[in-house]
């Protein structure tokens, strides 16, 4: 399924636009709210940071990055962490490639509120090996540190992901967190690639299917 | 659009999606390097630029329009162009319906309008328009409708119709989604499923259009079968069902519609609130803007609010404007006590006189602040007057104690270091502030003149200003409709006030005349006197120096004053204030100095300088020019400067005649001090003059300690001095004042030169005669010393020693004047001579019987003496000896060869002492030269 939207992805760009680069990672920040996803994406890619706090609804961003040498575009969807917007998720959380799952070191609830996150993006996605990272944000508050490192690294092991620190205040492994989750969705999407062309009948099959329906 | 600019490019929106209206940051490159390059936004097609705020290059926030679906982000920029996107807005609308839950306001009359056409289209919730909870991202290329019309020909892909088709749904809205995605879609939908089956107000609250739809239609089929069953048996089943479904349909939106009930009335209220928010937030306003200093918004607010409140009949408007009221009264008072506090800047009492006209005060306030400010001026005047008075009184008494404890310095003032420092009391005066520790010890007066004159001029001008601005009405621009307020500046209070202002100036000008000028009041009564204050002393308490910056004090404030174009005697008070105070410090001044030169005597050194110019002088010739010309100086600004609208000082004769004749005193006062050096000196001797070797440099004979010289000696150096003074001094120093504008300085230079003229003259007359008189008397003694007789006298040996004494006496006297003073050596030395010639001849002219012998020895001595002096010889000298040797009886001729060699003899032998005649003539010659 991945191929099949980025060619039509790459079909369409080419139309529009020749420069611009073809790979599309898809990410999206999740999160509870006020634990600083916004001020993460914003000072990826505005090297600002926001000292208010403006729940978010569904923000969308994409720019061009170089990944390893390679261009390419990264699109970040920063979801709502605020419980009233909770039913409009299933929906973003369907369309990503890689999750950021960001709590605040500062707020036990919102490092309890991760595992409820993972779920329901394991139950949409349903794929256990989904691109994803821990991030513990606001790291520049240690006085006011509620999670500690040792009980953030566990909970990352038992699900097999990387946990990272970050601050989007000093901006410290800001860039880190994205890259790093860039890599995984290209690795998977390589990985899918090489599948698919295993079996390239298989695929075009099913979307022959898709159209009889 | 300029070339070069890089083309915009949005990379950011937040958020991506909502209805119409939507508040969207939007976050990218070059969005515009400032508001007025960005020109343009595009949002889903449709123009938003009005609702859009730019904030930098890199961000701006926007409202969406009504665009629908998902769409483009375009900025626009006059440097950059038309840019592009690599986020889009998705726009929806979404209908609320009237159980849902909302953050916003809802306007119900449209929903109300929708549930009248709800037949036409039945109102599904958004999960209704996505049953599968799949975003519709991936819909690009749709199939047309025609093409489904044609594989589904009864079929309908709307949902709400009986011919739905699922097969078309689909086709139509997910022909491309994955199958993986397509049970992910299922899943949602069961869940939804069991979440609209959970209970009957969940099931009616998202069916409530079909439900409502039910209800009509059975209501509907009621009727009918009302109508057309006549027996209506069988339909009161069906009725009481109905009922049933009624009451419990209306049990269960019970609460419902109680809830809207009271949304109504808080709706109600809340516009009521926000329609008169003005007035309920007005007293609070009120105050912060107080607090703040924002009176004119006060005033502002308060009249609105009294042009739409006051005659309200509401209660509740009633309540709260009463309210305003008393704080608009509470504001009034403070504005009124603010104007009353003094000082206060002259803009700041325009304000609030202005806030108080607007605020219609009763009375008249500008008014009320004049007489206010009058009294205050008034008091201040007074107060400073006293505290200075006070403050003298005190200094007064404490040196009184100071003197009483150390009688010998007078009055001593502790430096810091501990040195004592003395007042010269002696001599004050002409002395410069600086010489006697004048920090410390300013005059009061002084102290007095300059607060005085600072009160005037800080606080005069705005009170002259503010009444003028009263009477021009310009106090009054805010309140033009009332018209009858003008009038209100009636004549009454012009002439009032008039009054006023020259009472202050004239308590002024007397408060002033009372420190300074007594004299010129003693024509008020005693009790006023008092009240001008009465100052302890009389003028010479105040150094000279002092006083010209006293009047300076005035005189600036006098001319501050002029400047302001006040009414009736005001300038004229205030120009004679000034006038007489210059014309007092100048009198004062040259008394002053008066006295001081005519004490100089006392300064005698009798230390002799000598230069070529002017001879041996002693220093006194100089402090008498150094007195004049200080105060002369320090008359300079009082005197000669005018300032903008000041008289001439010496335009006035009186002033002209007075300045003349102590000018002409003031130079004359040196000579009565040398006349009694010369004549009848002091003999306490002054301070220094027993350290200094008195006489000259060359240090020819000194006199002994504590010693005056003796009489001779006194009188050649006050001759020097009397004639330094007359021909160097006097004329430099009319020079000076004529300078300084003096007038008619031509008659005191005159009248000056007389008296020392007249002074040189008996001088001059009692030194010849002190000098001549030994040597005139002993001639004839001398002459027949040893029984010397000009008939039984032998044939001459030469000149006698009579004779040759005498020359040493006249060269004595001719060394001790070119000691004191070269210039006086011809006219003293021909003075003597021309004496001792007369009495020479005389003596000789006597005899009356010659010997064989005496001739021959007369003519030699006459001839002699001749001689010796001949380039002294008055022409009255050298008629005595012309005519003493006519007188002579014929000489033999060989007697004639005798006396010429015998003369030769002579004048070989004194060569020495002759010279001294003759050198001194060369000196006389080159110094004419
Ligand atoms: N000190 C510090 N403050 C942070 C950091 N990250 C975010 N914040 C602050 O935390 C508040 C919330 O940040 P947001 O980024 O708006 O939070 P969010 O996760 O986007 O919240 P929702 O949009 O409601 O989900 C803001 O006031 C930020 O300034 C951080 O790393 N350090
Ligand atoms: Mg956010």
């Amino acid at each position: 399924m991945f191929s099949c939207w980025t060619r039509r992805q790459k079909a369409n760009m080419s139309k529009a636009k020749a420069t611009q680069p073809q790979v599309i990672h898809k990410v999206i920040m999740v999160g509870s709210g006020g634990v600083g996803k916004s001020a993460l994406t914003l000072q990826f890619m505005y090297d600002e940071f926001v000292e208010d706090y403006e729940p978010t609804k569904a923000d969308s961003y994409r720019k061009k990055v170089v990944l390893d040498g390679e261009e390419v575009q990264i699109d970040i969807l920063d979801t709502a962490g605020q419980e009233d917007y909770a039913a409009i998720r299933d929906n973003y959380f369907r369309s990503g490639e890689g999750f950021l799952c960001v709590f605040s070191i500062t707020e036990q609830e919102s490092f309890q509120a991760t595992a409820d996150f993972r779920e329901q993006i394991l139950r949409v996605k349903n794929d256990d090996n989904i691109p994803f990272l821990l991030v513990g944000n606001k790291a520049d508050l240690e006085e006011k540190r509620q999670v500690t490192v040792d009980e953030a690294q566990q909970r990352a092991q038992q699900w097999s992901v990387p946990y990272v620190e970050t601050s989007a205040k000093t901006r410290a492994n800001v860039d880190k967190v994205f890259y790093d989750l860039m890599r995984e969705i290209r690795s998977r999407k390589m990985e899918a690639t090489r599948q698919s062309n295993g079996k390239p009948k298989k695929k075009k099959e099913k979307r022959r299917k898709c159209t009889l329906l | 659009m300029k070339k070069g600019g890089a083309a915009p490019l949005v990379t950011g929106v937040s958020p991506k999606e909502g209805p119409p209206g939507t508040r969207i940051t939007i976050r990218g490159e070059n969005l515009g390097c400032d508001i007025k390059d960005f020109i343009g936004l595009k949002i889903c097609g449709v123009d938003c630029i009005l609702s859009a705020e730019w904030k930098s290059p890199s961000k701006i926030i926007a409202r969406s329009g009504p665009g629908k679906g998902k769409g483009d982000v375009i900025v626009i920029t006059r440097t950059g162009g038309v840019g592009s996107c690599t986020v889009g807005f998705k726009g929806y609308f979404v209908q609320i319906g009237p159980l849902q839950d909302s953050a916003i306001w809802i306007d119900e009359s449209q929903t109300v309008s929708i549930r009248h056409g709800r037949t036409q289209s039945p109102i599904f919730s958004k999960e209704d328009e996505d049953p599968l909870g799949i975003s519709d991202e991936g819909n690009q290329a749709k199939f047309k409708e025609e093409e489904l019309l044609e594989m589904f020909p009864d079929a309908s892909g709307n949902m709400a119709l009986q011919n739905f088709s699922p097969a078309w749904y689909l086709l139509e809205n997910h022909h491309d989604t994955s199958f993986e995605d397509m049970k992910a879609g299922l899943a949602y939908m069961k869940r939804r499923a069991t979440q609209r089956s959970e209970g009957p107000i969940a099931f009616v609250k998202s069916n409530l259009s079909s439900t409502l739809d039910c209800m009509e239609s059975l209501d509907a089929l009621h009727q009918q079968y009302c109508a057309d069953d006549l027996r209506g048996d069988s339909v009161n089943q069906y009725a009481v069902l109905l009922m049933q479904a009624k009451s419990c349909a209306d049990g269960l939106f019970k609460e419902v519609l109680g809830r809207k009930d009271k949304a109504d009335s808080t709706r109600n209220a809340l516009s009521v609130l926000q329609r008169f928010k003005f007035l309920f937030y007005l007293p609070l306003n009120i105050k912060r803007n107080i607090e703040k200093g924002d009176y004119n918004l006060v005033i502002n607010d308060y009249v609105r609010a009294r042009s739409l409140f006051a005659e309200t009949q509401v209660q509740v408007f009633k309540k709260v404007y009463n309210e305003v009221e008393r704080n608009i009264g509470e504001f009034r008072e403070m504005l009124q006590q603010k104007l009353m506090e003094l000082p206060n800047p002259l803009d700041e009492q325009k304000k609030l006189i202005r806030y108080l006209l607007s605020l219609e005060c009763e009375g008249d306030p500008a008014w009320e602040c004049l007489v206010n400010m009058q009294q205050w001026l008034t008091g201040i005047l007074c107060t400073c007057k006293e505290d200075h008075i006070k403050e003298e009184q005190m200094s007064q008494t404490e040196s009184e104690a100071s003197m009483l404890k150390s009688p010998v310095s007078h009055m001593s003032i502790d430096t810091p270091k501990g040195k004592r420092r003395e007042t010269n009391t002696s001599f004050k005066s002409t002395l410069s502030p600086d010489q006697s520790g004048w920090k410390f010890n300013t005059p009061q007066k002084i102290l007095f003149i300059e607060e005085l004159t600072d009160i005037m001029l800080e606080n005069f001008p705005s009170f002259w200003k503010l009444g003028q601005a009263y009477f021009s009405g310009s106090l009054f621009v805010n309140v033009k409709e009332n018209s009858e307020r003008p009038q209100k500046t009636d004549s009454s209070k012009h002439s009032k006030f008039k009054q006023m202002v020259t009472d202050v100036i004239s308590l002024f000008s007397n408060l002033v005349r009372a420190a300074f000028l007594p004299k010129s009041l003693e024509n008020t009564p005693e009790e006023n006197r008092k009240e001008f204050g009465i100052w302890r002393d009389n003028k010479q308490e105040i150094p000279g120096a002092w006083l010209p910056s006293g009047v300076r004090y005035v005189r600036n404030c006098v001319s501050s004053l002029s400047l302001l174009d006040l009414p009736g005697d005001c300038p004229t008070l205030i120009q004679d204030l000034a006038l007489d105070m210059r014309t007092d410090c100048m009198v004062t001044l040259l008394k002053q100095a008066i006295s001081d030169v005519k004490q100089l005597h006392l300064k005698e050194t009798w230390a002799v300088e000598t230069d070529d110019e002017s001879g041996g002088t002693t220093q006194l010739p100089a402090l008498f020019e150094n007195i004049v010309n200080e105060t002369i100086q320090h008359l300079h600004e009082v005197v000669v400067q005018n300032k903008v609208g000041e008289p001439e000082i010496f335009s006035q004769r009186t002033v002209q005649k007075d300045a003349t004749v102590l000018c002409t005193q003031l130079l004359q006062a040196f000579a009565p001090c040398i006349h009694s050096l010369a004549f009848n000196p002091p003999f306490h001797s002054p301070e220094k003059s027993n350290s200094l070797p008195i006489l000259t440099a060359e240090g020819k004979g000194t006199l002994g300690k504590d010693k005056v010289p003796v009489t001779d000696k006194r009188l050649i150096i006050m001759l020097s001095n009397c004639n330094h003074t007359m021909v160097r001094v006097i004329p430099r120093l009319v020079e000076n004042l004529n300078k300084h504008g003096y007038v008619e300085m031509n008659k005191a230079l005159r009248a000056a030169q007389d008296t020392y003229e007249d002074l040189d003259d008996s001088l001059f007359e009692a030194y010849v005669e002190e000098k001549s008189n030994p040597i005139v008397g002993a001639i004839e003694q001398n002459m027949y010393k040893g029984g010397f007789s000009w008939k039984t006298c032998g044939k001459p040996s030469g000149v006698r020693n009579y004779l040759k004494q005498v020359i040493m006496h006249m060269i004595e006297v001719h060394a001790e004047v070119f000691a004191v003073s070269p210039v006086f050596v011809t006219r003293v030395t021909q003075k003597v001579i021309e004496q001792v010639s007369e009495e020479f001849t005389r003596v000789i002219q006597c005899v009356t019987d010659h010997g064989k012998y005496g001739p021959v020895q007369a003519r030699l001595e006459l001839m002699a003496l001749q001689e010796t002096v001949s380039l002294y010889l008055t022409p009255h000298a050298s008629k005595c000896f012309k005519e003493a040797l006519g007188d002579l009886p014929e000489v033999k001729t060989e007697d004639r060869k005798l006396s010429e060699e015998l003369l030769n003899k002579f004048k070989s032998q004194m060569k020495f002492q002759m010279m001294c005649f003759y050198g001194d003539s060369i000196l006389r010659n080159s110094s004419e030269a």
